[in-house]
């Protein structure tokens, strides 16, 4: 997803309170934040989207840039992703070294299995890293840890990934 | 890879809590479980032109002076003979209405045994936030009378043979 003018346009006038311009915000923003919460919070995904667009159209006014609207929305995300899966009680996973169970050809059921399997911080490092396309240091930052942290979770993550894919 | 990575999304009704926990000034929300199916709630509820008169008893007629698409101006003629011009999102299973002074707007998503629909309003107005009571009460009887219908009750779901 790309900043746009109308992204601009739409910041300003939420900004200045406008009912229509929130609620065209939330449209255009909620597929970006749907791909981040949807991989993190897995079934509890639309809770932490909701949590998300919560605080996003109520902290707007705060928003000083415009321009830096989505890194904005991003860490927004993240955190609400993290905190909403780690509360629930689905949060509880299988260890890290337990290869996921055999067989499904669904793709996408192999993927959805296999983030079942990390830990909520895991799986943000995962987004991240390979959805978001960060480097280490920007990753640390938006999950207050240390860039070590982020490389050994990721580290972990990927191996998890790699057992699920060589397990037949 | 993560092209298949799964996504979150949020139907109407998770959208219009999202508004109604965003909005600056006070506003009445509520939400509803109907006996009968998505299409049934829906076609009552997006006819506005019949339904704001019936459901707002401060509205004497609404009548919709511009299309384009989901995006409608809907000019609305008060009982005490007050006017207000409305920018209107309509689509199935959303609305969203605003003129200068007021907001209102719902949304439907199937639910096992019927539809949930939610409703919001509000005023724009300095000096709202006292008039909590007032907008429940109003909010109430709108509620109350948009589910009279014949359409939205149980029989309507469910025919004798």
């Amino acid at each position: 997803m790309t900043f746009s003018n109308r992204h601009e346009d739409l910041v300003l006038a939420a900004q200045r309170g406008d009912p229509m311009a929130l609620g065209e915000l939330m449209e255009s923003l909620l597929p970006y934040v749907g791909r981040i919460c949807g991989p993190i919070a897995l079934q509890d995904g639309p809770d932490a989207a909701q949590e998300a667009m919560i605080k996003i159209l109520r902290g707007i006014r705060t928003l000083d840039n415009p321009a830096a609207l989505l890194g904005w929305v991003r860490v927004i995300a993240v955190r609400e992703a993290i905190r909403v899966a780690s509360a629930s009680t689905n949060a509880r996973t299988a260890p890290l070294d337990e290869p996921p169970a055999p067989g499904d050809p669904e793709l996408a059921v192999d993927i959805a299995d296999t983030l079942a399997r990390l830990t909520p911080r895991h799986r943000a490092v995962l987004v991240l890293r390979d959805i978001e396309g960060l480097d280490e240091r920007e990753a640390s930052q938006i999950l207050s840890v240390e860039p070590g942290t982020v490389r050994s979770r990721l580290f972990r993550a990927r191996s998890s990934f790699r057992k699920a894919w060589n397990h037949d | 890879m993560t092209d298949n990575w799964p996504a979150a999304d949020l139907d109407p009704v998770r959208r219009l809590r999202v508004l109604a926990a965003s909005l600056r000034f006070p506003v009445y929300f509520t939400e509803i479980v109907l006996p009968v199916p998505l299409a049934q709630v829906w076609a009552v509820a997006s006819d506005l032109e019949r339904e704001l008169p019936r459901c707002l008893p401060t509205v004497r007629d609404a009548r919709i002076i511009r299309a384009d698409g989901e995006r409608l101006e809907l000019l609305a003629n008060g009982t005490l003979g007050q006017r207000a011009r409305f920018d209107v999102v309509l689509r199935p299973g959303w609305c969203l209405m605003r003129s200068r002074f007021v907001l209102g707007a719902m949304a439907a998503v199937p639910e096992a045994g019927g539809t949930r629909f939610a409703s919001l309003g509000g005023f724009r107005l300095p000096g709202m936030r006292l008039a909590g009571p007032l907008l429940t009460l109003a909010g109430d009887r709108a509620m109350r009378a948009f589910t009279a219908h014949p359409a939205l009750t149980r029989s309507a779901a469910a025919p004798p043979e």
